[in-house]
């Protein structure tokens, strides 16, 4: 049974130098944008989840909707 | 330079006011690159708040729904939530005062051991308590940052891994004793690894829990600042960022309470 909590790719981090790290910091930034509209309605820290009007799912993030007022 | 990194540095011009903390911090302890916004702490005073404030209306930047950066909702643990554009990528913001499960004096030797420090960032054992959330994907990072704790003590109040709590007891067991008021699955590595890895992941279902009856009491207390968002977010899109603060302040007066019992 392994006890390794990250990937290789990932402990790979210690080795480079703080330019390396740097770089390779900003182009993963870049990168990330392309998944922007899966998050966008989403929050990453603090106390909220997701803004009003949306809801998380197992499915992903989708509008919210209410029972109809009758 | 990470976008970040720079905005850590303009948060701090003069005087440290602000502590990355969270996924960048996960970065700069070069465990992983996980997280695509940046997150932190922020010194609970309105000077601090404000310089911040006034870094970000620089760049254009907006608020998302979330608390007023203001030191009365910090307070009560509230986290404040600004974004905007630049070259290409979307910047996010997170901002709290009061981080989860940190004790104030942890927080205080926190501001005292980071002065100077450039970029400051938290510590090990912080950025663990923080990663101690509802989200299960966020505990192979506490098991990472236990191991590189040098303090035998952190390391076994943190360890996620059944072989390494064996270690570290067979090399202290009067410290193990004395840890297992704090963190009771530590009497459970005598009964095997087993067992231990089982009382590893039941401890996590716990700490899971606790995190998300915090968040649920937080959004029970947010419920009427969220109803008026949408229209209050309208009213914003046309003002400059002091404008939408000071806005802002004034709505979340009545309907945002500066008291939540989490």
């Amino acid at each position: 049974m392994s006890e390794r909590f990250l990937s290789e790719e990932d402990l790979d981090l210690a080795e480079l130098t703080w330019e390396e790290l740097l770089a390779w910091w900003d182009l993963w930034l870049h990168q990330a944008q392309s998944t922007n509209e899966l998050d966008e309605h989403l929050y990453s820290h603090g106390v909220f989840r997701v803004e009003p009007g949306w809801k998380l799912g197992p499915e992903g993030v989708r509008r919210a909707t209410y029972p109809s007022r009758e | 330079m990470t976008v970040y990194l720079e905005l850590t540095r303009e948060f701090n011009a003069g005087a440290l006011r602000a502590v990355i903390c969270s996924g960048q911090a996960a970065v700069l302890h070069r465990l992983a690159i996980a997280s695509k916004d940046g997150d932190w702490i922020l010194r609970e005073e309105p000077a601090a708040l404000a310089h911040v404030l006034g870094v970000l209306a620089r760049h254009g930047a907006r608020y998302r729904f979330g608390a007023p950066l203001d030191v009365r909702w910090m307070a009560a643990g509230w986290s404040a939530h600004l974004e905007f554009r630049r070259a290409g990528l979307r910047v996010r913001t997170d901002f709290f005062t009061r981080p989860p499960r940190i004790h104030p004096n942890e927080l205080a030797q926190m501001w005292s051991e980071q002065e100077g420090r450039d970029p400051p960032f938290t510590s090990e054992r912080i950025l663990a308590e923080m990663k101690m959330t509802d989200r299960e994907k966020d505990y192979p990072f506490i098991g990472e940052l236990a191991r590189r704790m040098k303090d035998p003590r952190d390391r076994l109040l943190y360890s996620r891994s059944a072989d390494d709590l064996i270690e570290l007891a067979r090399r202290d067991q009067e410290l193990v004793r004395e840890l297992a008021a704090r963190r009771p699955l530590l009497e459970r590595i005598g009964a095997g690894r087993r067992a231990l890895a089982e009382a590893i992941q039941l401890e996590m279902l716990d700490l899971m829990e606790r995190d998300a009856r915090r968040l649920a009491a937080y959004r029970e207390a947010s419920s009427a600042w969220a109803e008026l968002w949408p229209s209050l977010a309208r009213e914003l899109e046309d003002l400059s960022l002091p404008e939408a603060h000071e806005r802002m302040t004034e709505r979340a007066w009545e309907r945002l309470p500066r008291e939540v019992r989490a």
